[in-house]
């Protein structure tokens, strides 16, 4: 007994509280991965039952099980392929026709069934009473459970449900009876395919030949290759549209809802008057048609403050622990195992502890992120915030869902590229994370600063404004182009969205997701950032010259200064083809920020570290972190605060002196030496250029781990081609078109 | 008459769905299929897309896919 497993999948409906089941079924014992080859996320669960090793897949929400998105596809095909056990519908009783339709297609497709009836606040709100019996006998003697997703009623009735349905594994079946029509013609292609082995050994034969009527994509023509049954589907549905006037597929589709009509009619009582809800309430200002765009910019404002303001101090808290103690002390180690000053003590600080660091210090931020998205998508106002945006965000192609990612994206690329995951459709997830990287992040600030402040001084202002302005134009115009031509096939997706009630988000399940999608970013991107990071310390400390040692090299004899020179000609037409301009961009691929430290190093040699000669000292270091600790909570703390005069002071929108990302301003300290070796080595022009090119050029290396993480490496490598040629062009015309102008010089 | 042609507060009944492929099964699975009805709650601030009551409810349409279903107006709600 105790070896054996059971595997049950969970299906339902978005929003009617799968996830709060999911949870309370399997706790902490889950695994949050992607389906493979998938963008969707995959949620695994175990649960102990008596001996009984219980695996609960959370199969994505869908409404419907036909082949149009990849999530119904992965939640068929899981159900086909992998023969759960049995199969619980989560169902809102609020909602019983709509949600019952997703029952009706897993019923046909033969699995086991048990109906998690979830009583909602807004189905007592609404006063509906629902007789679980009747609803049973109305499916055919389905179990149905009464459940209560808030305070856990019902969940050892559905554990004992599940209990019985695998040691059963008693198949019912509702069959639903469809037109006369239409059952004479199933009944002929079910023969048909019954003669044809192959298809029967892995699919239902009913389901299968309604499918074949429906013209399902996935399983017409990939499934199913026999051309002689795809023939007499093609009949049947030809005789079906000329007999009746209506297609199949209509027909299988009032046939399903006329099903689900009648037993609703019989188990479900509402009150004679329907109930204003309080979420309509909500709903009529949220959306209301002169505060609902204030109202929205003011929301999406907040998160972009929570990801931008509100986590810095933590960023700065671990960067400082990180670059500070956890350096000294690993150097002090190693000096006492007597590897001081070897190249083990500088691969380890200067590689693996800052590419570890690198990755830590965008926990905060993520959390942030996710939290504010959580909170938006379970209260059920991010439907509402598409709902409110999509006439503009469609005119660059885009789902009204990507402007939030889009607004992340002034914060920081990171949480943007995640903030994806709000957009139901994968070609809309790839095109929002594509153009996402076009808005100028924090990190980018401090160079235009720098480089700004070098060469125009004062009114160096506008020419940052103007930076950004660009992004978002090279943004808006990469996505019409992208339409035009790589999406130029492909249907728009359909916006039909349901507009699901407001309710009080549940933080536990919200802070249960947000910490693992986050620790998911740190497993899976972390490894490649480290990866980049060793690598980029290995081309820094390898020397091309004689004489030089391993580890112990001048940037120029490295082989980092190498390639950088022969690079450097590819740059000349933009005005900046010095190895150093272009060693400071091969930098920038650790972060954008890291420019302006690259330049200082290698402009301005040989300013003494600080930090590194201070002799380590355990307990000082000790409380400094108790202590710093202390202050980055009083400074989170205080950010949430200042949001508010933040938002009160000016005009909800973008305000670019804000956005200060990764204690940027620290490196933005002491540049006056650099800044005027800068004014020698760059004309102004030319300084536009390179600006320019940091603006769009090729995002940092965490975010090219985000997008790998996200959407493979096909997309990655695109994504590097595209920007970097745009980078080049976009330079060169700054600097070339300049120099006709007559600003060269 | 189509869905989009509807007034806010306006009862009407679904005759026939049309359009073809994804948008159309999409339409069909949210619960639009012939003799249901289907109430217009409101347009969004810059007047597309629309938000309908069907079915106990709030589904939001663009226009240009509520113009894919035809439907025949019964008396106003109010």
């Amino acid at each position: 007994m105790a070896s054996q497993v059971v595997k049950i999948a969970l299906a339902g409906n978005p929003n009617v509280g799968k996830s709060t089941i999911f949870n309370a079924l399997t706790g902490s014992r889950q695994h949050v991965g992607n389906w493979p080859g998938k963008t969707v996320e995959k949620k695994e669960g175990r649960l102990y039952l008596d001996g009984v090793d219980v695996i609960v897949v959370d199969l994505p929400g869908t409404y419907s099980l036909s082949a149009y998105s990849i999530e119904e596809i992965v939640s068929r095909e899981f159900i086909i392929h992998e023969h759960p056990d049995a199969v619980i519908a989560v169902v809102d009783a609020a909602n019983l026709e709509r949600n019952l339709y997703l029952v009706t297609q897993l019923l046909e497709l033969n699995v086991p069934v048990i109906v998690a009836l979830n009583m909602s606040d807004i189905a007592r709100g609404r006063g509906l009473t629902i007789d679980a019996a009747r609803l049973s006998a109305g499916l055919n003697g389905t179990p149905v459970i009464e459940t209560v997703g808030s305070n856990g009623l019902g969940l050892e009735a559905l554990k004992q449900a599940i209990q019985q349905a695998a040691a059963s594994r008693e198949q019912r079946r509702a069959v639903i009876a469809y037109d006369a029509v239409l059952e004479r013609e199933l009944a002929l292609l079910q023969n048909a395919i019954e003669a044809i082995p192959a298809l029967t050994q892995r699919y239902q034969p009913r389901w299968l030949a309604i499918k074949l009527l429906e013209n399902d994509e996935d399983i017409c023509g990939r499934a199913v290759t026999d051309d002689a049954l795809l023939a007499a589907a093609r009949a049947a549905a030809e005789r079906i549209e000329s007999e009746t006037g209506d297609d199949a597929e209509t027909w299988i589709t009032d046939g399903r809802y006329a099903f689900i009509s009648s037993v609703v009619s019989s188990a479900v009582s509402r009150p004679r008057e329907a109930l204003e809800t309080t979420s309509d309430k909500i709903d009529r200002i949220l959306t209301h048609r002169i505060y609902g765009l204030p109202i929205f910019l003011l929301l999406m404002w907040l998160v972009f403050q929570m990801t931008a303001n509100v986590s810095a101090p933590l960023v700065d808290w671990l960067d400082a622990v990180i670059s500070g103690p956890l350096t000294r002390w690993t150097a002090a180690l190693l000096g006492a195992l007597g590897f001081g000053g070897s190249w083990l003590e500088a691969l380890l600080t200067e590689a693996v502890i800052a590419g570890v660091g690198g990755v830590l210090v965008f926990v905060p931020v993520l959390i942030a992120l996710y939290l504010a998205i959580g909170v938006l998508e379970d209260s059920g106002y991010m439907a509402r915030a598409a709902f409110v945006m999509d006439r503009v965000m469609r005119l660059v192609g885009l789902h009204g869902k990507s402007f939030l990612p889009m607004l992340v994206g002034f914060g920081c690329t990171v949480p943007a590229v995640y903030a994806t995951r709000t957009l139901e459709h994968d070609d809309d997830r790839r095109l929002t994370a594509f153009l996402v990287t076009f808005m100028s992040c924090g990190a980018r600030l401090p160079v235009y600063v720098v480089i700004g402040t070098a060469f125009f001084g004062a009114s160096s202002g506008s020419l940052v404004f103007g930076l950004y302005l660009l992004g978002i134009v090279v943004a808006l115009a990469t996505g019409w182009a992208l339409k035009r031509t790589v999406y130029r096939n492909k249907p728009p997706q359909p916006f039909v969205m349901e507009l699901p009630p407001y309710r009080a988000p549940r933080l536990r399940d919200v802070w249960r997701q947000t910490w693992s999608r986050t620790s998911g970013f740190v497993r899976k991107a972390g490894t490649l950032i480290l990866a980049t990071s060793i690598g980029i310390w290995l081309l820094m400390a390898v020397p091309t010259s004689g004489g030089a040692q391993f580890s112990a090299v001048a940037p120029e004899a490295s082989l980092f200064g190498t390639l950088s020179k022969l690079a450097a000609p590819v740059f000349a037409p933009a005005g900046f083809g010095t190895w150093q301009a272009s060693g400071a961009l091969v930098s920038g691929l650790i972060a954008k920020e890291v420019v302006v430290g690259t330049m200082s190093q290698i402009y301005t040699p040989g300013t003494p570290d600080a930090d590194q000669s201070e002799a380590p000292n355990l307990l000082n270091d000790l409380a400094g972190i108790g202590s710093s600790f202390g202050e980055a909570l009083v400074l989170t703390a205080q950010e949430v605060v200042n949001i508010v005069p933040r938002t009160l002071n000016i005009v909800p929108g973008i305000n670019m002196a804000e956005a200060d990302f990764l204690g940027a301003g620290d490196q933005a300290d002491d540049t006056t030496a650099l800044e005027a070796a800068l004014t020698q080595n760059f004309t102004p022009l030319a300084a536009v250029a390179f600006m320019v090119f940091v603006l769009l050029y090729t995002p940092c290396m965490v975010t090219i781990s985000a997008m790998r993480h996200e959407f493979g490496r096909r997309f990655v490598l695109y994504q590097i081609a595209y920007t970097l040629m745009l980078a080049w062009i976009g330079a060169v015309i700054v600097y070339q078109g300049g120099l006709l102008l007559g600003f060269g010089g | 008459m189509t869905l989009d042609q509807l007034q806010s507060g306006q009862l009407a009944t679904v005759r026939a769905v049309g359009g073809k492929g994804a948008l159309r099964r999409r339409l069909m699975d949210m619960g639009l299929v012939r003799g249901v009805s289907i109430e217009l709650v409101k347009a969004a601030p810059m007047g597309d897309p629309l938000e309908y009551l069907v079915r106990g409810y709030h589904l939001s349409l663009r226009r240009a896919e509520a113009q894919l279903v035809e439907i025949e107006s019964s008396a106003p709600s109010a």
